[in-house]
């Protein structure tokens, strides 16, 4: 029986990086199914999907990935996922849609936009943000699979926020984005 | 997840670019619906539009909604109804196009297209009737339109059906006259018409087509506009743009346009359990501010509509077109061109008005773009022999260049050079174009008979 976890890496960021979490965790014979990071204001954040042999704990992730040499100490985060779950089987959801915001900058953007995806339980799956000449943007993919209102009621709302707020708010469906910007005709 | 600069470039189109999806169409055959009686047939015609298009309008509304892309037209093309009423006489096929009216009304299409016959070798009975009922179809219906296709490079031009064009487009416009001859803006002469046009009033579902198809017509030509704008914008400084870079950014919007057509249009397909046909690239303008293929000809650099350099862009223009359409499509068809409809781009018309373009002009433009010498009001004084002549001049260019053009000329009865005639609408508005050499082709038009096939070597 194998041991699948959920790792969470955040350090200042510097080359090797990668190399050296990935190889700590090869020493535990770890084999990394998914990994995802970014960097954002100079630190890396990385999370890990890894498989490993029964008997590994998470204080041996822990001790680990902590005797990498490292300038800062990194910060680290480890949940085990139940057996049932594996890494491969988080399908893209059917009801994705792209949300984007552009406006001036101001408080509490992210914050009324994911509230309103919360109250109306539409699922984040990617929010992305970036700043430019005070000019704010924001690209957010959610699912709308179990949305307790209609498309046509989120878009509503959304708009309102935006009128509110002095944002330019739009929600396509996610296939859209891939038709126009990938070569492959799903 | 996309990067946000992809995600914002799509947002700018829907956005500020307007991106929509012109037109879907759905192509149903009606040879079946043939009975031994006019009444019969009509009843069979409408029970099968029913029956395929019943929730058509509905599920183009939803998709569009889904994906947040408007559908703007839906239309429906049949089967070439000549074939249909074969052996039917004229009155007969007046009851037919009120058959198709009623039909197309029900089930709340814009209009519906398909009144048409085929006659580029020659013409059977069936087809003089049903050329003779064309006038009091078109001024009895509301949604019906009509085309005749007389030409085709493998066949040549049928020079007694071009004879008669002239005479029945004159008819239309007096029938409609309360209407400045508006039923003439809903008929067509065409050489290699296509049979999957989504685009009216020439779209026919073709014989060679299966039972039911849906096609679709991509966005207009001004999501083009405003990229060409945008990205000029972005390099103010002289010689920083070449002209093949403007061609590459028409190519790179094109591909997106055509991608979000191609998604709605299988949507909508899928939905309904209907083959999926075309995406037909053509660029059609609308009378609306900012949907011109005229203000592409001066973003690109002439400075009057038609002046010297104005077919060279047009082709360019073209070709970029259908470069970045046909990568993005796995099926594309139809018209696949830009239209250059005199009335229906505002900033056409106003080049007319000003005589910036001349009828000679906007011929020599149709040599390098579809789909011809579309929605050009005319004189309602010019005689028939004249206009038919017009179109044995756009017919020879379809047929030497084994292209698809088309005439789709509007003698506005008692309008003359320095009037104006507008329909409203997707129809639009135009000074009437002057004619020269009025009165002068009639020996020409007399011959009748065939004009033949042309060699296809010797391409000089």
């Amino acid at each position: 029986m194998k041991t699948k976890m959920v790792i969470s890496v955040m350090s200042k960021d510097r080359p090797g990086i990668i190399a050296d979490v990935t190889g700590a965790l090869l020493q535990l014979e770890g084999d990394v199914a998914d990994l995802n990071q970014t960097v954002l204001c100079g630190y890396l954040t990385m999370i890990l999907g890894v498989t490993f042999p029964s008997g590994i704990t998470r204080e041996d992730i822990f001790a680990s990935i902590s005797h990498v040499k490292s300038g800062e100490k990194f910060e680290i985060s480890v949940k085990e996922l139940p057996e049932t779950e594996n890494f491969n089987e988080i399908p893209q959801p059917e009801e994705s849609y792209i949300l984007s915001l552009q406006g001036p900058n101001c408080k509490g953007i992210v914050h009324a936009v994911s509230s309103i995806c919360g109250r109306n339980n539409v699922n984040i799956i990617d929010l992305g943000t970036s700043l430019q000449q005070d000019r704010y943007t924001m690209a957010v993919q959610c699912s709308i699979k179990e949305a307790t209102c209609t498309l046509e009621e989120l878009r509503k709302e959304f708009e309102e926020y935006g009128r509110d707020a002095n944002q330019t708010i739009m929600m396509q469906h996610y296939d859209l984005f891939r038709a126009t910007n990938e070569v492959t005709l799903h | 997840m996309l990067r946000s600069d992809q995600i914002l470039s799509t947002v700018e189109m829907i956005q500020k670019e307007n991106l929509d999806v012109r037109t879907v169409t759905m192509g149903i055959n009606l040879l079946d619906c043939h009975a031994e009686t006019v009444a019969k047939t009509c009843a069979n015609i409408e029970e099968k539009i029913h029956t395929f298009a019943g929730n058509f309008v509905p599920t183009c509304n939803e998709m569009g909604e889904r994906y947040g892309i408007p559908v703007v037209n839906k239309r429906i093309s049949v089967t070439p109804i000549a074939f249909v009423g074969a052996g039917f006489e004229r009155d007969g096929f007046v009851e037919i196009a009120k058959a198709l009216d009623r039909a197309a009304t029900s089930v709340g299409v814009d209009i519906l297209g398909g009144f048409s016959a085929q006659v580029e070798k020659g013409m059977t009975q069936t087809d003089h009737e049903f050329i003779a009922s064309i006038p009091d179809a078109l001024a009895q219906t509301e949604k019906i339109c009509a085309s005749i296709n007389i030409a085709t490079t493998k066949k040549g031009i049928n020079m007694d059906a071009l004879a008669m064009m002239g005479h029945t487009i004159k008819a239309i416009a007096e029938k409609t006259a309360d209407n400045n001859g508006f039923g003439a803006a809903k008929f067509v002469v065409f050489c290699n018409q296509p049979g999957d046009n989504p685009f009216m009033a020439g779209a026919i579902h073709g014989l060679e087509e299966s039972e039911a198809v849906l096609n679709v017509g991509v966005s207009g030509p001004g999501v083009i506009a405003r990229a060409l704008d945008r990205l000029i914008a972005a390099h103010p400084e002289p010689g920083a743009l070449q002209f093949d870079e403007l061609a590459e950014e028409i190519k790179q919007t094109t591909f997106r346009v055509t991608r979000c057509g191609e998604l709605i249009g299988r949507a909508v397909s899928m939905s309904l359990g209907i083959e999926f046909g075309v995406v037909d690239l053509s660029l059609a303008p609308t009378p609306a501010i900012g949907d011109s293929v005229g203000e592409i000809f001066k973003i690109l650099g002439v400075d009057a509509i038609g002046a010297p350099g104005s077919t060279a862009i047009l082709a360019m223009l073209n070709d970029a077109v259908k470069k970045g359409g046909i990568f993005a499509s796995k099926t594309v068809g139809g018209l696949s061109g830009a239209f250059i409809p005199v009335m229906e781009d505002s900033l056409l018309a106003e080049a007319v008005g000003d005589g910036s373009l001349c009828l000679e002009k906007l011929e020599a433009m149709t040599c390098v773009c579809s789909v011809g010498l579309d929605m050009v009001a005319i004189p309602g004084s010019v005689d028939a022999d004249t206009i038919s002549a017009i179109i044995a001049d756009e017919m020879a260019i379809g047929v030497i260049n084994a292209k698809t053009t088309a005439a789709r000329l509007i003698p506005v009865p008692g309008k003359e050079v320095g009037d104006s005639v507008s329909f409203g609408g997707l129809f639009g508005a135009a000074p009437i174009m002057p004619i020269r050499n009025i009165g002068k082709s009639s020996r020409f038009i007399a011959w009748g008979g065939r004009m033949p096939a042309p060699i296809h070597s010797f391409k000089n």
